[in-house]
């Protein structure tokens, strides 16, 4: 039965041919595997005090997957305060924190516009409630604090086909990311903490569609064959304590061990990542 | 965040509040107990207009109204162009396995307008997103919208709130949006194969988005749900009010769902196992075996943090016949804890007490199972 | 069972005397009439034909007239128009200007809304929450139209009643209140505008611990707190939770508490009136709460259900139905399944409750 009362084209191609480059093609199907150990992180580069006009700043850098012409993750996070708030807000007892998180507008494949949209407002949301637990936040009663952390680059591979790799998994390296950086920015603003927050990621995967999945710290979403499950926690070492988990993907509820494991493998990132952090924040006092 | 709309408690509230609530067991304000939810009426379908509507509202006046509407979309050309590798219409291939009926995010748009909140406002994208996130987590959902390789159902959902939100409104829409959902209806598909989509005009006749078992009327799959739950002390206590959420020590929010095609096999499974013991026990058994899923975890950010603190009747100048001024510097000063005096918490919670925290949601027969039957019994009409 | 869901329940349709409907078909009468209230367009039009405004014979009727706004009241001279009512420019017919009851206070007509905003009285026992502290004064929440403002000057401070204000207790002024702070007082004076002074010069007054607070609707629409004789007791809770102090504020917000000694208690142990005075100021600012046994915080939350429960199912709050209500609840508990520490009054339990008040 087909719609008479209308003239309807011919069905199906539309759509115009799209020829591949040889080489590309072989690239992609021979799609770059995860060299590192299950447990390895990739290389980080980290320095505070990037920004002299800021108050405090940091600047952080992922090691790329080691192809030519994928770019790594790179992160600048500048703060601005304490300083007081407005005369029209009400009293506050402690710093109000807030949180910018915007991609540059080229950062990623698909080019951004320069508002926010929803996923980095939540990205801010997040960013706030991992930096809150950090803080001592009554030390500065009356002053607001400003953190913006801009994504200059995100951790995409550009020659990956638009269907592979989701940038929903991308997003929780770019929190865990944008929590390290923020962190040694507060900690160069001089800005009093209980212990100094950093982010980890860890992630089940499956390599092949018919291994069994496995647990990997700092996954590249584009390295494997399906994400099934990540979570970023923003982890306090010395107290032993977790200020922010978000966590997604889908479990079978009934084995906690995995959710378990999962969230260990990313409290050990993320202390991987609090290493390079105090090393930076050591050479900088030095 | 949490944090913007945070209740302005005195401290000695908060202190009590906070003692009451880590006593064993727990007293609550409204003398609920841990794991008992507010009582909340339900309905659902009661906006024609829609493909798919229900209405949730507590005692206290706090509603919400969420309503399903579905377009037909043109889902765009992929970048390996299957559709032209795939010929003409003769060859149009009717029997698409499951694989290839891929979903896409966008393919779901969801709005979360909650009134003397701005649209831009940290609280409504979180919200928003922490919805959409189960919703999505594993492409399930989105698969059920793929009508054919070029057309797919678009399906916007707005979530209302109708008066401004006199608790942590999550559970609420979460509530609403999953009866929503197992409403929603799409009209039947007439045409064939990759044809241009052609639909029956028979309202009566319209699949549900989650079909339904014909015996009982009730679906395998279900949309997820999203529980908020909070620690204080050693206790764990769900559904909790705006009070209670200002003296938590981490409160999360957990999405579960259910899945329907695994569930069948376990059920299938324990049947045949139990084929030899009594059968009345074997239908608990089954009713039980509940294929959940842990869909999504996110730490609220706690308002606790952002209370005022109280001070110590030792270090309060306005305390006692203290006519010699103390420093007034004494009230910032860093003060010892002292039993009745309210301290806002700093610093996360331990990875265990999270960790308790799921597992409670997530165990058999626990909140997420009770949550989910209750749901169950809701008249879909 | 954690989660109770009820079905939504049909709309209450109050059929009036003079309704002539069918009364026996209600389920699908309910749908299909959808609460409106029906219009005599016969009886409109009669009066329309003979010149008249239609207005029913307001003043001569019962009790309980209800008005909506621009209803023509009376047009009769004699009448004074009070709070609710307007009089039209070049008439003498007074129109009401807000939906509510009226009343008749000798030649005084008002009308009274069915739900309104607390409106300060002099002489109002009131809870009240800071929102603001300022060079001089505090800002208070009392749930009225307005901030009411407590000035530095009627507060006492500490060290003795009457010492004067000094420049140091203006910088200091977050220590006696903070933002957040609960505090009982009282109207001292109005402003022209409806926003209130209030003070808390004497021992009763302060600010509030050792307990929790409950918002409930005030005046009007027969639910909520009504002003009474006595708007701050103490009870005897049962068992074990010793002595707790209800306070009601006329403006609707309610404060539970752990029963301390006063101050009164202690003169006639220490009889002595400096002490007093040091006593007073020694608790008056305190934000640090007292020990409270478990036994105590169950009754506490137990009178707060109770309370929630009156305000659900629209009854009155006063000490008369509070008393009643918690002696009900803690009957109610010895036969729940649960046991007498069951203080859960929401929902069933609640309706449940108030059917057992109004009966008698």
């Amino acid at each position: 039965m087909t719609d008479r009362r209308r003239i309807n084209g011919p069905v199906g191609a539309t759509i115009p041919l799209v020829f591949e480059d040889v080489e590309d093609y072989e690239q992609v199907a021979t799609k770059a595997a995860r060299s590192r150990a299950p447990n390895a992180v990739r290389k980080m580069y980290l320095k505070t005090g990037v920004t002299p006009s800021a108050s405090g700043s940091a600047y952080l850098e992922i090691e790329t997957s080691g192809k030519g012409g994928v770019s790594g993750l790179k992160l600048s996070c500048t703060v601005y305060g304490p300083r007081s708030l407005p005369r029209s807000s009400p009293f506050s007892p402690h710093i109000i924190l807030s949180t910018h998180v915007k991609y540059a507008p080229f950062a990623t494949k698909q080019r951004r516009g320069y508002l926010r949209d929803p996923a980095e407002r939540d990205l801010g949301s997040h960013l706030e409630a991992a930096l809150r637990g950090a803080i001592i936040a009554d030390r500065w009663p009356k002053s607001g604090v400003d953190i913006i952390v801009s994504i200059i680059e995100g951790d995409q591979d550009r020659e990956t086909s638009k269907t592979q790799g989701d940038e929903a998994w991308d997003i929780m390296n770019a929190l865990s990311g944008c929590i390290t950086v923020a962190s040694a920015a507060l900690a160069d603003a001089g800005i009093d903490c209980v212990d100094t927050v950093a982010g980890g990621v860890a992630a089940l995967v499956r390599d092949t569609a018919d291994s069994s999945p496995s647990i990997v710290v700092d996954p590249i979403p584009s390295e494997h064959e399906k994400i099934l499950a990540s979570c970023c926690v923003a982890y306090l070492p010395t107290r032993n304590e977790v200020t922010n988990l978000w966590y997604k993907g889908d479990l079978p509820a009934s084995d906690m061990e995995l959710y378990t494991k999962l969230v260990e493998k990313g409290i050990q990132a993320s202390t991987n990542a609090n290493r390079v952090l105090l090393e930076c924040l050591g050479e900088t006092v030095n | 965040m949490a944090s913007t709309q945070h209740a302005l408690l005195s401290p000695a509230e908060l202190a009590y509040l906070h003692a009451a609530l880590s006593l064993t067991p727990p007293i609550r304000p409204d003398g609920r107990s841990p794991a008992q939810f507010r009582p909340l009426v339900a309905e659902t379908g009661i906006l024609p207009g829609t493909n798919g509507s229900a209405r949730i509202c507590f005692a206290d006046g706090t509603e919400a109204i969420v309503g399903v509407k579905a377009e037909v979309e043109r889902t765009r050309g992929g970048y390996e162009g299957e559709i032209v590798e795939g010929g003409g219409a003769e060859e149009v291939v009717t029997d698409v396995n499951d694989e290839e009926k891929k979903g896409e995010s966008d393919w779901v748009e969801m709005t979360v307008e909650i009134p003397g909140l701005r649209d831009d406002d940290a609280t409504t994208a979180f919200l928003g997103a922490m919805i959409s996130e189960a919703l999505l987590a594993d492409g399930g959902f989105s698969r059920r919208l793929w009508i054919n390789r070029r057309f797919h159902w678009k399906l916007y959902l707005d979530i209302l709130l109708i008066s401004p939100p006199l608790s942590y409104p999550l559970p609420l829409l979460s509530l609403t949006t999953h009866l929503a959902l197992l409403a929603t209806r799409l009209p039947r598909l007439k045409s064939e194969g990759d044809e241009d989509p052609f639909f029956d005009d028979d309202w009566a006749a319209a699949r549900y988005l989650y079909p339904r078992n014909k015996k009982d009327g009730k679906t395998t799959a279900r949309p997820p749900v999203t529980l908020l739950v909070m620690a204080v002390g050693n206790n764990i206590i769900f559904d909790p009010a705006k009070e209670e959420l200002a003296v938590a020590d981490v409160a999360l929010a957990v999405s579960i769902g259910e899945d329907a095609t695994t569930a069948a096999t376990a059920t299938g499974d324990d049947a045949s196992l139990m084929m030899d013991v009594d059968s009345t026990t074997a239908a608990a058994a089954i009713t039980s075996a509940r294929n959940l899923r842990l869909l999504s975890i996110r730490t609220i950010d706690p308002p606790s943090r952002l209370t005022p603190s109280g001070v110590p009747n030792a270090t309060n100048t306005a305390y006692g016949a203290a006519t010699t001024q103390k420093q007034p510097e004494a009230r910032t000063a860093e003060a010892e804890a002292v039993e009745g005096v309210w301290r806002a918490p700093r610093g996360g919670a331990k990875p265990l007490v999270m960790a308790a925290l799921v597992h409670k949601v997530l165990e058999k027969g626990g909140i997420a199972d009770e949550v989910l039957d209750a749901l169950h019994a809701v008249d879909l009409g | 069972m954690p989660v109770t869901i009820l079905a939504p329940k049909a709309m209450r349709q109050d059929y009036g005397q003079a309704d002539k409907q069918n009364i026996s078909d209600d389920s699908d009468d309910a749908d299909s009439s959808n609460g409106g209230a029906e219009l005599d367009y016969a009886e409109l039009a009669k009066a329309d034909a003979e010149g008249h405004t239609h207005k029913r014979p307001r003043i001569a009727g019962g009790d309980f007239e209800i008005v909506t706004p621009g209803e023509v009241i009376t047009d009769d001279p004699q009448w004074m128009r009070g709070h609710g009512t307007y009089v039209a420019a070049g008439t003498t017919s007074i129109i009401s200007s807000v939906a509510g009851t009226i009343t008749r206070t000798n030649k005084l007509l008002s009308v009274r809304p069915l739900r309104a905003r607390y409106t300060p009285e002099v002489g109002d026992l009131v809870v009240g929450r800071i929102v603001e502290v300022q060079a001089k004064r505090w800002r208070v929440d009392v749930g009225a139209t307005q901030l009411a403002s407590l000035p530095l000057s009627a507060i006492n401070l500490p060290g003795g009643i009457l010492r004067k204000r000094t420049e140091t207790d203006e910088l200091q002024i977050r220590t006696f209140f903070a933002e957040g702070d609960l505090l009982v007082a009282e109207v001292q004076q109005l402003f022209q505008d409806g926003g209130a002074v209030l003070h808390t010069r004497s021992l009763k007054y302060g600010k509030l611990r050792n307990g929790m607070f409950v918002a409930v609707s005030g005046m009007g629409g027969g639910g909520g707190v009504v002003r009474s004789r006595r708007q701050v007791w103490t009870l005897e809770a049962a068992s074990g939770g010793g002595p707790i102090d209800v306070v009601l504020g006329v403006n609707g917000y309610v404060w539970i508490s752990k029963h301390v000694e006063t101050p009164e208690g202690l003169v006639e142990k220490t009889s002595g009136i400096t002490n007093l005075d040091e006593s007073v100021s020694a608790t008056m600012y305190s934000s640090q709460n007292d020990r409270i046994g478990p036994e105590t915080m169950r009754e506490i939350a137990r009178i707060r259900g109770v309370v929630t429960a009156l305000v659900d199912n629209g009854l009155r709050v006063d000490e008369d139905m509070v008393m009643r209500g918690y002696h009900e609840a803690v009957e109610m508990a010895m036969v729940s399944s649960v046991g007498a520490d069951d203080i859960y009054l929401g929902g069933e339990r609640g309706e449940q409750l108030a059917a057992v008040l109004t009966a008698v």
